[in-house]
């Protein structure tokens, strides 16, 4: 506690911060002071984070949570001994770091990844040290006790895995099977789901209560939808049509114009976002589903979600309906792929080198 | 429309009732009972429940204003005050702009969050010393 205290950080601000992120992760009330306890507590378990096929994102979201920021948390709660975005170290010294956590805290730290792992040309497409993303996760996640997917690149796949997939990347869940792992999707994620993820771990000793889909319930328990404020429109039948329009202006149902949020699990409607400050649907854009997988296949952001998500797969499936239809159908799709073939080049590794 | 004014907007009850706030007044008369008998605290979330601001006033209205009204300024404004049942304390809290982040009915002689912590206490209890040491 005196460390949080030398960053500025209170114990009752701690204690505040603990009471309000139980409530956000709806455990019970009592677990707050649970929470401030045990992390206030010297226990500083050791974390490794590896940063992937990523665009660096999901860190600038972490960095960016309040009360308490994430460098009280990083200097005090926990150990993190990798981390190359934020880490003074680098070259060998980094991975000398890195090996050192690894051999002093063997099973017993936890591993965060951001990013999506490449399997194409043998992992060439993301490496570090000389190393593949693949070679790196398989061999660090050996010695962690769990396994944080940050961000839906980590957690599913992401935007690298998005159609057609260059690099062949894949998500955490899809290499390692043997160890336990929380994804935390989104693009990015909301900074307080990871403060939570981190918190309940630090105070349980155990990951918070996941969905099919390895997400904590607590914050994708819901849809964005049934968490809306816009939502009484649309059961009153309420919808803006243009971004521009009258009901866009009254604040009506962003669903004709592409919302997402029916189909999206994701705490934005409850948490919002820079400090409580909005979310996307306040500020009259729908919902892209960003913490879903695929999302950047599932069709235009902006058709409702009524409506044919994929053009394609519609032509194709009318092809079933008619031999005739199907047949001009087919020379369609045939020349759409042709097109895409003729306009897409291989990349090689001797490419990459020149 | 904020979202205080979309309960009220979208409520269908005439008074914006939702017969909720009932369930909490009984919750809370209990978690008291315990704190008298054998002196256990207690926390009631108030944001983890549907209740719409009307149900809010209501329950504010039954649980009444005490003598005791604090201002904590702990990375946002903090504010707690006992209602006019003694050991029923009311606690708002918010973040460092102004948004409303937490609200709670906690049972207790005086809430976990003004209580100062005995590490802290023993901590002080050194700084003073010090402090007298240099005089």
């Amino acid at each position: 506690m005196a460390g949080l205290a030398q960053h500025g950080v209170s114990r009752r601000s701690f204690l505040k911060f603990c009471t309000t992120l139980a409530s956000a992760m709806a455990l019970p009330p009592a677990a707050g002071l649970a929470m401030a306890e045990a992390m206030a507590a010297a226990r500083r378990p050791s974390v490794i984070w590896l940063p992937f096929q990523e665009c660096t994102g999901c860190t600038e979201s972490i960095t960016r949570s309040h009360s308490p920021t994430i460098e009280s948390l990083i200097f005090n709660v926990i150990s993190l001994d990798y981390q190359e975005t934020l880490m003074a170290a680098a070259g060998h010294q980094a991975e000398e770091a890195l090996h050192q956590a690894i051999k002093d805290n063997f099973g017993k730290y936890l591993l965060i990844v951001d990013g999506s792992v490449p399997l194409g040309m043998d992992g060439a497409y993301s490496t570090i040290g000389g190393k593949s993303n693949l070679e790196t996760l398989k061999e660090v996640a050996k010695g962690a006790a769990a396994i944080v997917a940050m961000g839906s690149c980590a957690a599913f796949g992401g935007i690298p895995k998005a159609n057609p997939n260059p690099t062949g990347a894949v998500s955490v869940s899809d290499i390692i099977k043997d160890k336990p792992i929380v994804n935390i999707p989104g693009c990015p994620p909301i900074p307080v789901v990871m403060t939570g993820v981190l918190a309940h771990y630090l105070t349980f000793g155990s990951l918070p209560e996941l969905d099919k889909l390895g997400r904590p319930k607590a914050f994708y328990g819901e849809t964005i939808h049934d968490r809306c404020y816009r939502r009484a429109f649309y059961d009153q039948g309420k919808f803006a049509k243009t971004f521009d329009d009258e009901g866009a202006r009254n604040g009506w149902c962003l669903f004709e114009l592409g919302c997402k949020g029916p189909v999206t699990y994701n705490a934005c409607a409850t948490t919002k976002w820079n400090g409580g400050t909005s979310w996307p649907v306040e500020s009259g854009h729908g919902c892209l589903g960003c913490s879903e997988p695929d999302f950047w296949d599932a069709g235009s952001f902006y058709k409702a979600l009524s409506m044919p998500a994929n053009p394609l797969k519609t032509v194709a499936g009318a092809a079933v309906a008619g031999a005739a239809i199907g047949v001009a159908v087919s020379f369609v799709n045939r020349a759409k792929k042709s097109a895409a073939k003729a306009a897409h080049e291989t990349t090689t590794l001797p490419d990459l080198e020149k | 429309m904020g979202l205080e004014n979309f309960a009220e907007a979208t409520d269908t009850t005439r008074d914006g009732l939702t017969g909720n706030a009932t369930a909490v007044l009984h919750e809370v008369a209990e978690l008291l009972v315990a704190l008298a008998e054998r002196g256990e605290t207690g926390v009631i979330d108030l944001g983890g429940m549907p209740l719409s601001s009307a149900d809010k006033a209501w329950l504010a209205e039954r649980l009444g204003q005490g003598e005791v009204e604090m201002t904590l300024n702990l990375d946002g404004a903090s504010e707690v005050r006992e209602t006019a049942f003694h050991g029923v304390w009311w606690l708002v809290h918010h973040n460092e702009k102004g948004v409303l982040t937490g609200e709670f009915i906690e049972t207790g002689t005086v809430p976990a969050l003004v209580s100062a912590h005995p590490d802290d206490i023993r901590q002080a209890a050194d700084k003073l010393g010090f402090l007298i040491d240099e005089l």
